[in-house]
């Protein structure tokens, strides 16, 4: 593990990612909503790359609504390119089954730098 | 303790229903029980019982030969409609006609207290069926309602779902079972029609897993919690590679349904049971003791005889291979605990 600079604040606003390269595979540091995470780009399925995925929301079940669904969590689930498999960027967990993790790693700002420690 | 959970008995001769029908309806065209194409060579019953009256019609006899020689103590019978007539209220009026004389024939007299009865229904007129269900429901000796394996809709569509809410109101499971006559249907299987009666019968249970897939994704079972469904031509040894598939797909495409809040193989317990057919399971009786435990399908098996069907089958042919605990639950425990069976007192009434 090591600390390493991503980047200055203003070049990661909310609603974007970067890739690093770090560790075999790389890591997505995501701005969202003004917080910062960062995931591993694998995975814990079959090992797509994760994070060039869509990143968006998912679904609750709204019985009061005409089409019975609600768009929530918008911008904190990364889609995986491969099979679809949904994570949330903020822990890390698959929501259908949250024993099927991704990695989350540490992010931090110091000086106005973004800073990943993967 | 044996219960057999799957019987059908049939009217003595197939015109005996006008008998059991309002003026109205008495004179109008009705097909006969084995009036389709997909029939088994030779007939759909066990050649042995055709005699004076259709085999299954003569409830003496009919019980001695599950009870007496078969071995079982409790019978739940569930007698075919004449498929899904394009006539949706004249349909209703048949499967109205078939509970009455379940009723008259085989329960009310029934004093041994051995025979429990099914609610025929035709899902194709909502109300009516729903009506069929209230007026029936509160009957001590019927303890499930059935319905056509051959549907134009899968059973998940939210066009049923009155008819579910009805049955689950009152604690009836839902028995989907093949049913007689000749109605307008689709193909049998979902490639065409086959054109051998083997090539019909192995694969028609299939049909089963559509209306299955359909309840779990559609949130049926969701939302009706006592909602029970008993797939009662067999299948259930197909049942562990399609749930897989389905587990699968949910994983990917979880969002779209998001009223299915677990993997679908979830549901299973709670809502779902199969009846024993000759067909099912491992030729290699060997291998049926491991199968069983794949999807806890032990847990969701009971044994069927379908007498009088060609494909009759005894209770030691069905839990062949199995361990002891598997057994019972097959034979009984299953059984007894979906339609609140207990063991029989030698001499009780009630």
């Amino acid at each position: 593990m090591q600390r390493r600079a991503v980047c200055a604040v203003e070049d990661l606003p909310p609603g974007t990612m970067k890739l690093v390269q770090a560790g075999k595979f790389g890591v997505g540091v995501y701005n969202i909503a003004g917080s910062l995470y960062a995931i591993a780009n694998y995975c814990s399925h079959e090992g797509a790359p994760l994070c060039l995925g869509y990143t968006r929301g998912t679904t609750e079940y709204a019985p009061e609504m005409p089409d019975k669904i609600r768009h929530v969590r918008e911008g904190q689930i990364a889609r995986c390119p491969w099979h679809q498999w949904e994570f949330d960027i903020t822990t890390g967990e698959s929501l259908a089954d949250p024993k099927k993790r991704v990695r989350t790693y540490e992010v931090d700002v110091a000086d106005g730098q973004v800073y990943l420690t993967a | 303790m044996i219960i057999d959970a799957n019987v059908q008995p049939h009217f003595r001769y197939n015109a005996e229903i006008r008998r059991y029908l309002s003026a109205p309806h008495k004179l109008r065209a009705i097909p006969d029980v084995e009036l389709q194409w997909y029939q088994a060579p030779g007939g759909d019953y066990r050649a042995d019982l055709y005699g004076d009256g259709y085999p299954g019609s003569d409830p003496e006899t009919v019980a001695h030969h599950l009870f007496d020689e078969g071995g079982a103590d409790y019978a739940i019978l569930n007698p075919l409609s004449r498929g899904n007539i394009a006539d949706y209220l004249l349909n209703s009026r048949i499967c109205a006609g078939v509970n009455d004389w379940l009723l008259d024939r085989w329960l009310e007299p029934d004093t041994s207290n051995r025979f429990r009865g099914t609610i025929r229904i035709n899902p194709e007129d909502v109300r009516g069926a729903v009506a069929e269900i209230e007026r029936l429901a509160e009957h001590p000796k019927m303890v499930q309602v059935g319905v056509p394996l051959q549907s134009r809709e899968p059973y998940g569509k939210p066009m049923f779902e009155p008819i579910w809410e009805a049955a689950a109101a009152h604690g009836l499971p839902v028995a989907v079972h093949v049913n007689g006559g000749n109605g307008v249907d689709h193909a049998p299987t979902f490639a065409g029609h086959a054109y051998t009666y083997p090539g019909y019968a192995a694969f028609m249970p299939l049909n089963s897993f559509v209306h299955l897939a359909t309840l779990i994704i559609e949130g049926m079972f969701g939302r009706h919690p006592n909602l029970r469904f008993v797939f009662a031509d067999g299948g259930y040894d197909i049942l562990t590679p399609l749930m897989w598939r389905l587990d699968t797909f949910w994983m990917s495409m979880r969002d779209q349904t998001p009223w299915v809040d677990r993997f679908p193989s979830e549901y299973l317990p709670g809502h779902v049971r199969f009846c024993s057919s000759a067909l099912d399971g491992p030729t290699d009786t060997s291998q049926a003791e491991r199968w069983m435990d794949f999807t806890d399908k032990a847990d969701l098996l009971m044994y069927g005889s379908s007498y009088p069907h060609w494909s009759t089958t005894e209770p030691e042919t069905v839990v062949a291979g199995l361990n002891e605990g598997q057994r019972e639950k097959v034979l009984w425990r299953n059984a007894s605990d979906l339609f609140g069976i207990s063991a029989r007192v030698e001499g009780s009434l009630t």
